[in-house]
């Protein structure tokens, strides 16, 4: 019942970091109690995950991150110490978050947890993400959570990037999630359960749409940095508490959109705002929307 | 005038010559050769390496084939670190251009491929980046935001990989359409 988020943070030649998340009577999150730079990517995420097993009582989720800015220095210090986190936590579920998109290295890694922990559950968003399907590997992962402008690139074949996705596929005139989910299912390119974020968030189990979650609606939200990296964090931490992918990927949606309607989100805001506004939001709603008020 | 200048040359690389590739380790690599190319007078372009050639996070530079010894003098020179050279750019992809906005009132966001950015109009101050999934992102984000679109280096002078490129593109073009300067250090 562990979540092990593994990523990058922001900082030039910042050391690995390994230990349980916490966050600070700030709002800073901090990783085995040394704080990394609050921001949109990782921090956002782990710190709406912290949140959740804060309200369900579940272990903290463990990060394994590593300084880097792009270079991709940090992203492989992390896969490199990867297994042998794993071995020591024996985590629920593995999370994939802000990395350098390396093929050869996600490769690595999915196949040597498939022989040390085959029955994690894997979890992919951002550069884990992009690594994952441009490296042919997404259907061996559990729960993937695109944006408009990444399902596009799940379901093209051709691409390993989603800056070199087609205009047809992103996001705009035309666009049709509902198509794109079973496209990048039958070509290979979704895990078993896609949350596509948007100003409709569908949820999709092997290429069909299973969910739509639209209401309440705060288009402010997309304009904040972070903001679909905390619907990652509260996905995967429901998975790691025992939800099913499909019930998780649904309470992230409306805790994440419930959030910004509390507090009342503008595109100036950030999303620590949203993170400390997490915990009311679950008790006031998280009984209802899932079922599960403790674990 | 210098022999073989290029400072004229004005047709589109691809148009009608055939095409080769400098290929590069790092995306900031092939930027910085990109800009040492078009500062020497070449006409090139930022597309992804043919598929087999792709580890990732890739870009790679094409230009005509019959410009390949004079261009690669000048990534010498500027010490732009090269990783190979293929004279065949089949199977390249365009980076996607596709730039969007969205009004909300007091700021304006706007999208380039899968990343964003948003501007106070009257300010011109950033008050957001996001999208992408590159771990340049992050960093990013703490570098821009918080400060004004004319104060601020172009993201592509602070990033690393293909996510820092299109939030340049997204950053030049909230400058175009707030009458901003681009940022000092560009």
């Amino acid at each position: 019942m562990t979540l092990l988020v593994i990523a990058t943070y922001p900082v030039v030649d910042g050391p690995v970091l390994e230990g349980p998340v916490t966050i600070e009577p700030d709002g800073g999150i901090a990783i085995g109690g040394t704080r990394v730079p609050s921001s949109q990517g990782t921090s956002a995420m782990l710190g709406a995950a912290a949140q959740v097993a804060a309200h369900l009582g579940t272990a903290p989720p463990h990060a394994l991150v590593a300084g880097d800015i792009g270079r991709g220095d940090g992203t492989r210090h992390v896969y490199e110490r990867l297994l042998d986190a794993v071995g020591r936590i024996s985590p629920s579920v593995v999370a994939f978050h802000y990395m350098q998109p390396v093929m050869a290295l996600m490769r690595k890694a999915v196949d040597g947890l498939a022989e040390a922990a085959p029955d994690t559950l894997l979890v992919a968003d951002a550069g884990g993400m992009y690594a994952a399907k441009a490296a042919g590997l997404a259907s061996r992962f559990e729960l993937m959570t695109p944006d408009v402008g990444e399902v596009g690139f799940l379901a093209d074949p051709a691409v390993t990037h989603p800056a070199y996705v087609s205009h047809y596929l992103f996001g705009n005139e035309g666009f049709d999630p509902v198509r794109l989910a079973a496209s990048a299912h039958q070509t290979g390119g979704a895990a078993r359960v896609l949350l596509i974020k948007g100003v409709r968030d569908h949820i999709a189990l092997d290429g069909e749409i299973a969910e739509v979650v639209d209401e309440p609606c705060v288009p402010e939200l997309e304009a904040i940095g972070g903001t679909g990296d905390t619907v990652a964090g509260l996905a995967s931490a429901f998975l790691a508490a025992g939800f099913p992918t499909v019930d998780a990927a649904r309470c992230a949606c409306l805790a994440n959109r419930e959030a910004g309607r509390v507090m009342g989100a503008t595109p100036a805001m950030h999303a620590r705002d949203l993170v400390a506004t997490l915990p009311g939001v679950l008790a006031d709603n998280l009984c209802r929307w899932g079922g599960a008020c403790v674990v | 005038m210098a022999l073989f200048s290029r400072k004229d040359r004005k047709t589109v690389p691809g148009a009608d010559e055939a095409l080769g590739l400098f290929l590069f380790d790092a995306v900031n690599d092939a930027l910085a050769a990109e800009r040492a190319l078009i500062a020497g007078g070449y006409d090139v372009s930022l597309v992804a390496p043919p598929p087999h050639l792709r580890a990732g996070c890739d870009l790679s530079v094409a230009l005509p084939r019959v410009e390949h010894i004079g261009a690669e003098r000048v990534l010498a020179d500027a010490g732009v670190h090269v990783r190979d050279w293929i004279a065949d750019a089949e199977g390249t992809a365009q980076v996607c251009d596709l730039v969007t906005t969205v009004d909300f009132g007091e700021w304006l966001m706007v999208r380039a491929g899968n990343m964003k950015i948003v501007v106070e109009k009257a300010t011109g101050m950033i008050v957001n980046t996001s999208g992408g999934g590159c771990p340049d992102i992050p960093y990013l984000n703490l570098a821009l935001v918080g400060k004004r679109i004319d104060e601020v280096p172009r993201p592509k002078e602070l990033g690393y990989t293909l996510c820092g490129l299109m939030l340049d593109r997204a950053y030049v073009e909230v400058c175009s359409l707030l009458g901003g300067a681009e940022g000092g250090a560009a």
